[in-house]
């Protein structure tokens, strides 16, 4: 992923710059996001028209039921299919500077309705896995910075194996150990707050992994710091300082992570959310690739480019307030 | 809903305090507890069912036509006529039907005690306005209009006597109208956008469909004045107020173990596509049983492409077959749960088929005829060549189409075959890509399903004509058989009016494709379901093996 461009360099205070530089910094931000809402708009379109197949078929065709030629017209004609690709980009391009992203082929209806209809289901998730996963990251800091090195040693192995568990695997165990052998939470998603429960979880404990395994390097050199030794000085307990002092140093780097993590929940729904079958973007991202229903996959594309580029931008602003030297201090 | 399943502790409660107070209120001979589930039907509940298949973009089968329509359409739409366990037709909507001698007109008699759920009455112009409305162009029907292709005019004689004007003689047209994807929908719902009616489709059918939560479920509540089912229905369940349920929930969960951990948590009722391995296990368990409903039309076979090298050659075919052996392994990767097939017809179709002699393996028997045909030469990867070209085999497979046992199966086939000398070359592919793959006639090998009610799916699937492929590319022919005399035999025999006339027709023209080598038959394409031991009732329909709930209810 493109997770290595989105690591915030701490930067010198912003607070001194003059205004200008904050509103310049904004605008190529912006012009940054349109570029790349129109480069994942382009190259999902032709990835999609390159790949052998004829849309036309896999609207009307499935198993056992093969299309009569009219209705192939018919169709063709409809969804502007039969015109040259090139005249279908760019009027795909010009509606969707109008902010239309089409009609889905597949869904027979608007790509937008379509979209919005998932978007809530997949945006749920990914911030409750988000939320989970800082949650289980902090919680086993914390446990292994108080229990002396074994405790380290076992919080660093869980955090190097959550993280390179892949989501299918994860899910079915899940599923067999809370589903099948304690009966308490349901396999398949249902309404509710149960429901979300296992899939959270299943885009969680890696992520959780991740978050750890960023945090545990720069929480290793917090605890050597002055200010550490200064507040055991002052006699406090070790969970304060934890808390006060060494997990907002260490929580920097993953905080600027968090952006990418977004992201990448978002393309672990596609996951998660067929095998848990649980609404969301990335089942129809997966039916749609499947079914070549171009202006939906383009269209969910986007959304999800442009959710990334938001969550990248909030990341940002959430690092200036943690980190006091990104406001105050020049260097 | 059903996230009250799982309100475990609430039920709990309810439990103990219904048997405390049983303990409290009747002594001696109190508890009469039900172990077994006696026969007499429940009314009321709320099933949930779950569906492997891709959720349909449109509810009504009509536009496109595929078997997920079918599976949810079966619950809310009825059609003229159905077939009963033994393949003979019964009436449903129409009552009775007679042909002209020349075949060119067929008369149907309609109920008329039937209405839409949206209160229009079913009559004679219903029926036209659903034949126009699968061939119209606009709809974009495939199954559908492929089944009501001779059909060219409709016409209503009086309010419940219809009409049928053909191009051509059809002696398939009764169990083409069986078929889901024609039946009979409100011609007043008809008339509103494709979006709204593809949303919520009304037709007479045992449920309505009330509301659909994309990609989540469809939820199907009770037709209240449900009064049509098809004949051999009505007869068994006389006396009864169906359908016994209050609602259906039907739902989309794509991943087999998902779907089987989700019956066994008790999440759903009844599952489809269930895999070999899941069947296996299930057998174990008392709380769940299965439904094993073979769809009708072709079974399941791997079609040889005639109309290229090295197959154009029928020794090449013939020694293909021969050196593969297809029941091992079936065997091994389906458990048993699937039988193997020597017919071109799926075995619910009573004038299939089988020649299993044409399909016992002799290696040497394969070896002598791929000498014969030139393919004497072994290159140095051991495989056979003919003027230093491989003899290489392209077999596309569509992963969306075949199942994981499948896919397994077709390894075993190259390995065998690569024993013979032949190179087999498997392509996985999804949908789109594999279309694309046929439609270039870049395959030698192919397995593509076709369900059909009767024996004139052979028509579609080997007469020349559907060589020609349709604008898109596609052509159902994929063995590009093309022989006259077959031809000939399943034109005369979709026109043959009198039913020997037509079983021995269809006999001659299945004799001709198999000892033409030019299919593998492998087994009937599965459809296997799995239920809760707690729902009754449920059965298959006998004409597409759709599961229908019309009769089905839960024991509590």
């Amino acid at each position: 992923m493109a997770g290595a461009l989105t690591l915030p360099v701490p930067t010198t205070g912003a607070r001194r710059r003059p205004v200008p530089g904050n509103r310049h910094w904004l605008l190529l931000r912006a012009g940054g996001v349109l570029f790349v809402l129109w480069a994942a708009a382009t190259i999902t379109f032709f990835a999609l028209r390159l790949v052998p197949g004829d849309p036309a078929e896999a609207i009307l065709g499935g198993p056992g039921s093969q299309a009569g030629p009219e209705a192939l017209a018919q169709v063709r004609r409809e969804y502007g299919l039969d015109q040259p690709l090139v005249v279908q980009y760019l009027t795909y391009l010009g509606r969707l500077v109008t902010g239309d992203l089409g009609q889905s082929y597949s869904l027979h209806k608007p790509v937008l309705t379509a979209i919005g209809e998932q978007f809530g289901a997949t945006l749920t998730l990914a911030l409750v896995s988000l939320a989970l996963a800082w949650a289980l990251a902090c919680a086993l800091a914390a446990w292994s910075v108080r229990g002396g090195r074994v405790a380290w040693a076992i919080g660093s192995g869980l955090e190097l194996v959550a993280a390179a568990v892949p989501h299918f695997w994860l899910a079915t165990v899940l599923i067999l150990f809370f589903s099948l052998t304690l009966g308490i939470l349901p396999p398949v998603s249902v309404p509710g707050p149960l429901g979300i429960v296992l899939p959270a979880l299943t885009m969680a404990i890696p992520l959780a992994g991740f978050l750890g395994q960023v945090m545990r390097e720069s929480l290793l050199t917090a605890m050597e710091s002055p200010f550490v030794t200064t507040a055991r000085a002052r006699g406090e307990s070790e969970v304060r300082i934890f808390w006060r002092h060494t997990l907002r140093h260490a929580a920097i780097p993953a905080v600027g992570l968090s952006g990418w993590a977004f992201g990448s929940l978002i393309s672990g729904a596609v996951v998660v959310e067929s095998v848990f079958a649980r609404q969301g973007l990335g089942r129809s991202l997966l039916s749609a690739v499947q079914l070549r229903d171009v202006t939906l996959v383009t269209g969910i594309v986007l959304v999800v480019a442009l959710a990334y580029a938001v969550m990248t931008l909030v990341t940002d602003l959430a690092d200036r307030l943690i980190d006091p030297r990104t406001r105050a201090v020049a260097e | 809903m059903p996230s009250r399943r799982f309100s475990r502790p609430r039920a709990a409660v309810v439990v103990t305090a219904a048997v405390a107070l049983l303990l409290a209120a009747c002594s001696p001979g109190g508890g009469a507890t039900t172990t077994e589930p006696s026969g007499e039907p429940v009314t009321g509940g709320t099933l949930t069912y779950a569906s492997g298949d891709a959720e349909p973009s449109c509810l009504d089968p009509h536009v496109g036509g595929n078997y997920p329509q079918a599976l949810i359409a079966t619950q809310y739409l009825e059609s003229l006529v159905s077939l009963d366990e033994d393949g003979e037709v019964v009436p449903w909507l129409a009552t009775e039907w007679d042909a002209s001698d020349d075949g060119l007109e067929w008369e149907f008699t309609l109920r008329d005690d039937v209405t839409f759920t949206d209160g229009t009455p079913f009559d004679a112009e219903a029926v036209a306005a659903n034949i126009a409305h699968v061939q119209d162009p606009a709809t974009a029907s495939s199954t559908g209009y492929l089944a009501l292709a001779k059909i060219k005019d409709v016409v209503a004689v009086d309010d419940h006597l219809v009409r049928f004007e053909m191009s051509a003689p059809d002696s398939a047209l009764l169990e083409s109208l069986s078929q889901v994807w024609v039946a009979m929908e409100s011609p007043k719902a008809l008339e509103r956008s494709q979006e709204e009616n593809c949303a919520a489709p009304v037709g007479t059918g045992p449920f309505v469909v009330d509301t659909w939560e994309r990609q989540d479920s469809v939820t199907l509540v009770r037709n209240d004045d449900y009064n049509s089912p098809p004949a051999d229905v009505a007869e068994a369940t006389e006396g009864s107020d169906l359908p016994y349920l209050d609602s259906i929930v039907w739902r989309f969960i794509p991943d087999s173990a998902s779907r089987y951990a989700a019956l066994q948590s008790g999440e759903v009722q009844v599952i489809d596509n269930a895999q070999p391995d899941t069947i296996k296990s299930a057998e174990s368990d008392d709380a769940i049983e299965e439904l094993d409903a073979p769809r009708p039309g072709a079974a399941n076979r791997i079609e040889l492409n005639s109309g290229k090298a090295p197959f154009d050659d029928e020794r090449v075919r013939e020694a293909f077959i021969r050196s593969v052996n297809v029941d091992d392994g079936i065997q091994s990767l389906f458990f048993g749960t699937a039988e193997r097939s020597y017919s071109p017809l799926s075995s619910v179709e009573p004038l299939g088929l089988s020649l299993p002699d044409l399909f016992t393996v002799d290696t040497d028997a394969a070896s002598a005829l791929l000498d014969e045909a030139g393919w004497d030469e072994r290159d140095a990867d051991g495989y056979r060549a003919k003027d230093g070209e491989r003899l290489t085999l392209d077999f596309p497979v569509s992963t969306n189409q075949s199942i994981p046992a499948e896919q397994s199966l077709f390894e075993q086939i190259q390995a065998d075959a690569k024993t013979a000398g032949f190179e087999v070359k498997l392509q996985p592919l999804d949908l789109s890509s594999w279309y694309g793959v046929l439609a270039e006639n870049e395959y030698d090998l192919v397995s593509a399903p076709y369900t059909k009610v009767g024996p004139d799916v052979l028509r579609i699937l080997y007469h020349s004509d559907s060589i020609t492929p349709a604008p898109s590319g596609y052509f159902a022919n994929l063995a590009q058989v093309d022989d006259a005399d077959l031809d000939e035999l399943l034109t005369q025999a979709s026109a043959a009016s009198d039913a020997g006339e037509r079983a021995s027709l269809y006999e001659e023209a299945q004799r001709i494709i198999l000892e033409g080598y030019y299919i593998l038959p492998l087994y009937d394409q599965q459809n296997h379901f799995l239920r809760s031991s707690s729902v009754q009732g449920l059965r298959a329909m006998p004409t597409v093996s759709t599961p229908t709930f019309a009769g089905a209810w839960l024991v509590p």
